[in-house]
């Protein structure tokens, strides 16, 4: 019976399987293939030529990997200690009011990023909302407050923050109170209690958060262009820019994967280290 | 969790089920003659210009996808959409250049089009527009929207005068500093960074050129205010008084604002340039049949239906952006627009600025050039 059951587990797990080859593996083996191609073709019939990663270290373009990996670790490390106090109420101290919140972070997610993003520009730009009423009310200028690299960060926990919170607040959950409760009757400090048990409680779930924030962040695009005004060259926008403008998917592809195996690596590594049956409450 | 025999049928056949419906899927898109796709600029694919096409032909399916830069389209087919397309409409080198010698496109039959070419605007007319021929003389593409592309300046800031007469040296002066901004258009950056630097991008550019190309390019982004590929969030800069001027711009990127009664926004085509004492650049949209290898009729059809005076009109002044139509040499088309809308797309100065402006055409050192480019956008 024992196995009768794992080869209908194994049948059952054929069409997923194929959705997941044709959705994921191909997409990413024909982008790994492209970047192994002679520079400018279009088709992937030529004899593999490893110039595309050449190119990506010569001309530089580790520059705007750097500032993404950058601005997505300072975006994940801000998103942290906001998203923290947040997911600590609502896992543990708002109860109803839980459901408000989640419905007032959820909602932002219905409009478009870019149409949030340019809400931001609106408010931030010379004779925009804050800039106009301080002019109106006290006689003050509001110069310099977008394009340049703290903008763009501003941006990124602007929008992640609802993948950063969830998860966290999930991890939060599953630090029992009764541990919180005991180290406390044991004259821990409310700083103790929260690195010595909050913390490694809810690793699962700050580790979780931290991923999804930082992948996302890492290959953002919107922010830089709206916000930054391009001040800082993500990578993302290199990689576009050499698919359309560059008219060089070979470079593209290899600026792609370059990004997809730091990325790739961080991910696995992440979550190599956490079980995620405990944390989706699976556990046994 | 065990798992059930029946279970396991259940979701077999449950399977299955949606795999049967694949083929019936297919069915529905068979008859190529009840249906058209168009892969274009904005503007065909709004109401204003497809509701009276559909209305016309109330059995077709009928759809437009806007693109966002001339390479993305033609990469869509590149990509093996020339099954998908049926009309691509990009600007006017890449039909002669690529789209045909790639196979990507069909020739338009002669005797049907050549004689629209007659009611176009005299740039376009005598003689027909030469960029819509291939090289043997087959017509690849029936030009509509055009416009003369240089930059933008605000005019209460920087007055037409000296901005026609500085040309592109306005932004290597070291007093625009943080005042301008660059619209990241990059196919249209390099040319114009080319000309700036007094270099002709249509010839190929190497060694000592090179190096002047790289100069010019750090400096303009060293000193530019905020980058953007947004013309909206170009024109706000330029109307809060953020920058003054914007380098890649023209009454493709000018005119909506002009139109929202902006006129101090204004596109500007330079007095003089390095390439046959001109400097300012123009673009043409070509729209060409797909070589789709199932063709759909009403591909030809869609192409003399937006000849029509009232529907020249729309695509002119669709939403987006406005724009002058070749067919504006015919009366009937050039009695649709109102004195408002003449000003938007700056009519009063178009004749001298066509006459100042080179045609956009491939760059031939467009690689190297792009290469020493985003270098210089990184910084």
């Amino acid at each position: 019976m024992d196995s009768l059951n794992r080869r209908m587990g194994a049948l059952s797990a054929i069409p997923m399987g194929v959705v997941l080859l044709l959705a994921f593996i191909f997409p990413l083996g024909v982008v790994a293939g492209f970047s192994i191609m002679p520079p400018n073709v279009f088709d992937l019939g030529h004899l593999p030529d490893f110039s595309a990663y050449g190119q990506v270290i010569e001309q530089g373009y580790w520059t705007s990997l750097a500032w993404s990996l950058g601005l997505a670790a300072a975006s994940t490390l801000l998103l942290f200690i906001i998203c923290w106090p947040l997911a600590f109420g609502m896992a543990k101290v708002f109860n109803r009011f839980t459901l408000v919140m989640v419905l007032a972070v959820v909602i932002t997610l219905f409009v478009s990023e870019n149409i949030r993003l340019f809400g931001w520009v609106l408010t931030l730009m010379k004779g925009g909302l804050i800039d106009g009423y301080l002019k109106a009310w006290f006689g003050l200028e509001l110069s310099g407050a977008l394009y340049n690299a703290p903008v763009i960060v501003l941006g990124l926990v602007y929008v992640y923050l609802p993948f950063m919170l969830f998860p966290l607040a999930q991890g939060i959950a599953m630090v029992p109170d009764d541990a919180r409760q005991a180290a406390m009757d044991l004259g821990a400090s409310r700083w103790r209690v929260f690195i010595e048990i909050d913390l490694p409680l809810a690793s699962p779930g700050i580790l979780v958060g931290s991923l999804i924030s930082f992948v996302l962040a890492a290959g953002a695009l919107a922010e830089s262009k709206l916000l930054g005004g391009q001040e800082v060259i993500v990578i993302a926008d290199d990689i576009e820019s050499a698919f359309s403008y560059g008219q060089n998917w070979p470079l593209g592809s290899a600026l792609a994967m370059v990004l997809i195996l730091i990325v790739g690596a961080l991910a696995i590594f992440g979550l190599s280290r956490i079980d995620l049956d405990r944390i989706m409450g699976r556990a046994g | 969790m065990r798992l059930t025999r029946r279970q396991f049928t259940v979701g077999t056949a449950s399977g299955a089920g949606l795999l049967a419906l694949g083929p019936m899927g297919r069915l529905a898109h068979a008859a190529r003659n009840d249906e058209l796709n168009i892969l274009c600029w904005e503007g065909y694919n709004t109401d204003q210009v497809l509701g009276p096409f559909r209305s016309d032909h109330p059995g077709a399916r009928v759809r437009a996808e806007s693109g966002t830069s001339d390479p993305d389209m033609i990469n869509k087919l590149r990509a093996g959409e020339v099954r998908v397309w049926d009309l691509i409409n990009v600007n006017q080198p890449w039909a002669r250049d690529q789209l045909y010698p790639e196979g990507l496109i069909r020739p338009l039959d002669k005797e049907r089009f050549m004689p629209y070419f007659d009611n176009m605007l005299p740039e376009f007319s005598n003689p027909p527009y030469p960029l819509s021929f291939a090289e043997n003389g087959d017509l690849l593409g029936m030009p509509q929207r055009y416009g003369p592309f240089s930059f933008v300046v605000n005019t209460d800031r920087i007055s037409r005068e000296t901005a026609e007469n500085e040309g592109w040296n306005l932004f290597l002066d070291p007093a625009m500093q943080g005042r301008y901004g660059v619209l990241t258009y990059q196919n249209w950056n390099i040319i114009h960074m080319c000309l700036t630097a007094g270099l002709d991008p249509f010839a190929p550019v190497a060694g000592a050129d090179m190096e002047q190309f790289e100069k010019v390019a750090g400096q303009i982004f060293g000193n530019a205010r905020l980058l953007a590929g947004d013309l909206v969030q170009m024109n706000l800069a330029l109307i809060n008084g953020e920058i003054d001027a914007y380098f890649t711009g023209g009454t493709y990127t000018a005119s909506p604002a002009r139109l929202d009664g902006a006129t101090n926004i204004r596109a500007i085509t330079p007095q003089s340039g390095p390439v046959d004492g001109k400097g300012g650049v123009v673009w043409v949209e070509l729209t060409s049949v797909v070589n789709n290898p199932d063709p759909s009729s009403l591909a030809p059809e869609f192409l003399e239906f937006v000849q029509r005076p009232d529907i020249c009109h729309a695509v002119a002044f669709s939403e987006g952006t406005y724009n002058p139509v070749a067919q504006m040499g015919d009366d009937a088309v050039m009695a649709r627009f109102s004195a408002r809308e003449l000003d938007a797309i700056q009519y009063d100065s178009l004749d001298e600025e066509m006459s100042r402006s080179l045609d956009y055409q491939v760059v031939p050192s467009y690689n190297e050039l792009n290469t020493a480019y985003s270098a210089a956008k990184r910084g």
